[in-house]
């Protein structure tokens, strides 16, 4: 089948840049990202792949050019923030769920506040993605009772809950400790097979070679090089890109 | 049977190696705890062997004793408890005593922490003794602010004092946490300003000086002045300590909850402030206690709070010789708010505690 209308990109990344007082973090970021689209960053530390990230739901801000999510321009606009953080979801590097309340409680709160849903229908709804990320057992402990990688699921199923459009991973798993990892990739593997559209800033490039539809490598604040994840594994262009994967790939 | 139970069989051993390992050691702890016991005894003597516990006998029997003069309690207990307030009034004042008591209590119950229920006890506590203390309706006689007096002043004060200090406080600490530079330094140089000032100062401005300055109809009672100027300096100090438990606050919960969208008053009252609350919690309690204590500075603008009572319940010719048992009296009472307000603190720590592990 065809496609007779252009589709409205996820997100539409153009000529951004950020600047940190004279210190440049992102230079010139060009980058679409079309619906159902999934999309790996990695690079070195530092190379601005997380800010990137975070200004997609405006965490940051951006400086120059301009960035449109799900057709809604980024800028002052604290309304129209807010409703891009609707259907933005973002999970974390440190999980960041709140301590204060039950597995459960996270993941009602934002569909009761935010979309004003009835308690039932937000318990049902996060009873059946705690389910999903494998957790329903869970659902009356507080975070601070589970492991690490418990917590990520429940981060997952908590932005799930706000049925989002888009999936924003910032290094989901590299606080885990190693035998938690799996779990939490399998997740999102299982999320990507569904059609979710989701950018992941990881080194897990296992995960990026199974799941990804583009790689994209960053490098001081710029993007150096995109591909397809066998072009991008095989053969890169870079020579930036080829000493990175490298020192990543070593083992 | 005759062996001892094996946790107080562990207890008297370390007992023995901490305080009679060596000769010296045991000398040292047998003659501290021979003028422990000495003093005990002493004050045991005064306070309940020795000491007049009637009235009848009146200052005469008191003086003829050799212990203590409870009788001035037993006479003069309504001056201490009531003040000025009207003789056959005082019954007012002692269940508007109740009222506060149970409107503290009530509201210090995890059962009761809705904004509905909180709200509700509040209004209905503080409704029921401002109508009780002053009157004029339902056939109660009109008492003026001016006569009341003893106890429930001093909880008057300290309740109305927290009551409007506390908001006051939660929004000076997020005013001073603004992005707007502007905002946040005038804040913060309000904040700095009134606790760089003796509270004694600020009472005695807002009880004398303030009236010079404002048009009568905006001056209020001089004992809502105090108390205006106790909650602010009440607020100057919980705003830093609010401000202190914001800083604990994990950076990643603020970022988390925008990016669910959260707005931001619900981030404040559903994400952040709670936990800093908890991060807040023993120096809050602190803060209560120390201005419960200080309601009693409000004698100098010429209130008849419980202490400035007792000083009238002596002060009176016969009794001038009775003031330690006076002293003592509202020390008790003083005691029994200030350590139940400790016992809560610690209750609520354990409480709180259990989220987060």
């Amino acid at each position: 089948m065809t496609q007779t209308l252009p589709e409205t990109p996820a997100v539409q990344i153009e000529a951004m840049s950020k600047n940190y007082g004279s210190f440049r973090a992102l230079r010139n970021i060009n980058l679409t990202v079309r619906k159902g689209e999934k999309v790996v960053v990695c690079g070195p530390s530092g190379s601005g792949k997380s800010t990137m990230i975070r200004c997609i739901n405006r965490l940051e801000e951006h400086d120059e050019g301009r960035i449109v999510v799900l057709g809604i321009e980024l800028n002052d606009d604290v309304a129209r923030i807010d409703e891009i953080r609707r259907d933005v979801g973002m999970v974390f590097q440190h999980f960041n769920l709140f301590p204060h309340m039950t597995v459960l409680e996270n993941c009602v709160l934002a569909p009761m506040l935010v979309r004003k849903i009835p308690r039932a229908q937000a318990e049902a709804t996060a009873m059946r993605y705690l389910e999903k990320v494998r957790i329903p057992e869970q659902a009356s402990k507080y975070p601070g009772q589970l492991s690490g990688g418990q917590q990520q699921r429940v981060a997952i199923a908590r932005s799930l809950c706000m049925q989002p459009e888009i999936l924003l991973f910032d290094e989901p798993t590299s606080a885990l400790d190693p035998e938690m990892i799996n779990e939490v990739l399998d997740v999102m593997v299982s999320l990507a097979s569904e059609g979710m559209t989701m950018i992941c800033v990881t080194h897990e490039m296992g995960f990026a070679r199974r799941v990804a539809d583009r790689v994209i490598f960053m490098d001081a604040g710029e993007i150096v090089e995109e591909g397809n994840p066998e072009t991008f594994f095989v053969s890169p262009a870079n020579e930036r890109t080829k000493k990175f994967l490298s020192q990543v790939l070593r083992h | 049977m005759t062996a001892l139970h094996p946790a107080a069989g562990y207890r008297l051993s370390s007992l023995r190696k901490r305080f009679f390992r060596t000769p010296l050691q045991a000398a040292l702890s047998l003659a501290s705890l021979l003028l422990l016991g000495t003093l005990a005894w002493k004050a045991f003597d005064w306070a309940v062997l020795s000491a007049v516990f009637t009235g009848e006998g009146g200052p005469a029997a008191c003086k003829a004793a050799e212990g203590a003069c409870w009788s001035v309690i037993a006479n003069r207990w309504r001056i201490i408890m009531f003040g000025l307030y009207p003789y056959e009034e005082q019954w007012r004042s002692a269940l508007s005593c109740v009222i506060v008591v149970v409107m503290i209590v009530l509201s210090c119950l995890p059962a009761c922490w809705t904004g509905k229920r909180i709200a509700a006890i509040w209004i209905l506590g503080v409704g029921l003794f401002y109508g009780l203390m002053k009157g004029g309706v339902f056939g109660l006689r009109y008492v003026g602010e001016e006569a009341w007096g003893g106890l429930a002043l001093t909880l008057f004060i300290f309740v109305s004092t927290c009551v409007i200090g506390f908001p006051l406080a939660i929004c000076l600490a997020l005013l001073r946490r603004s992005r707007l530079p502007w905002i946040s330094r005038v804040t913060g140089l309000i904040i700095d300003s009134i606790r760089s000032l003796p509270l004694i100062s600020i009472l005695f401005a807002f009880a004398v000086v303030v009236p010079f300055m404002l048009p009568s109809w905006l001056q209020g009672d001089k004992l809502y002045r105090v108390i205006w100027g106790a909650a602010l300096f009440f607020a100057a100090y919980q705003a830093e300590i609010v401000r202190g438990g914001l800083q604990g606050v994990a950076r990643g919960q603020e970022e988390a909850s925008m990016a669910l969208g959260i707005g931001y008053w619900h981030r404040i009252s559903r994400i952040l402030l709670p936990q800093a609350m908890r991060n807040a919690l023993p120096a809050t309690i602190n803060q209560f206690v120390i201005s419960f204590k200080e309601t009693s500075l409000v004698i100098v603008v010429g209130f008849f709070e419980i202490l400035a009572s007792g000083n009238a319940a002596y002060g009176t010719g016969e009794w001038t010789f009775a003031y330690v048992e006076v002293y003592a009296f509202i020390a008790l009472v003083y005691f029994i708010f200030v350590y139940s307000l400790s016992r809560y603190g610690a209750f609520l720590e354990r409480h709180m505690a259990i989220g987060t592990r």
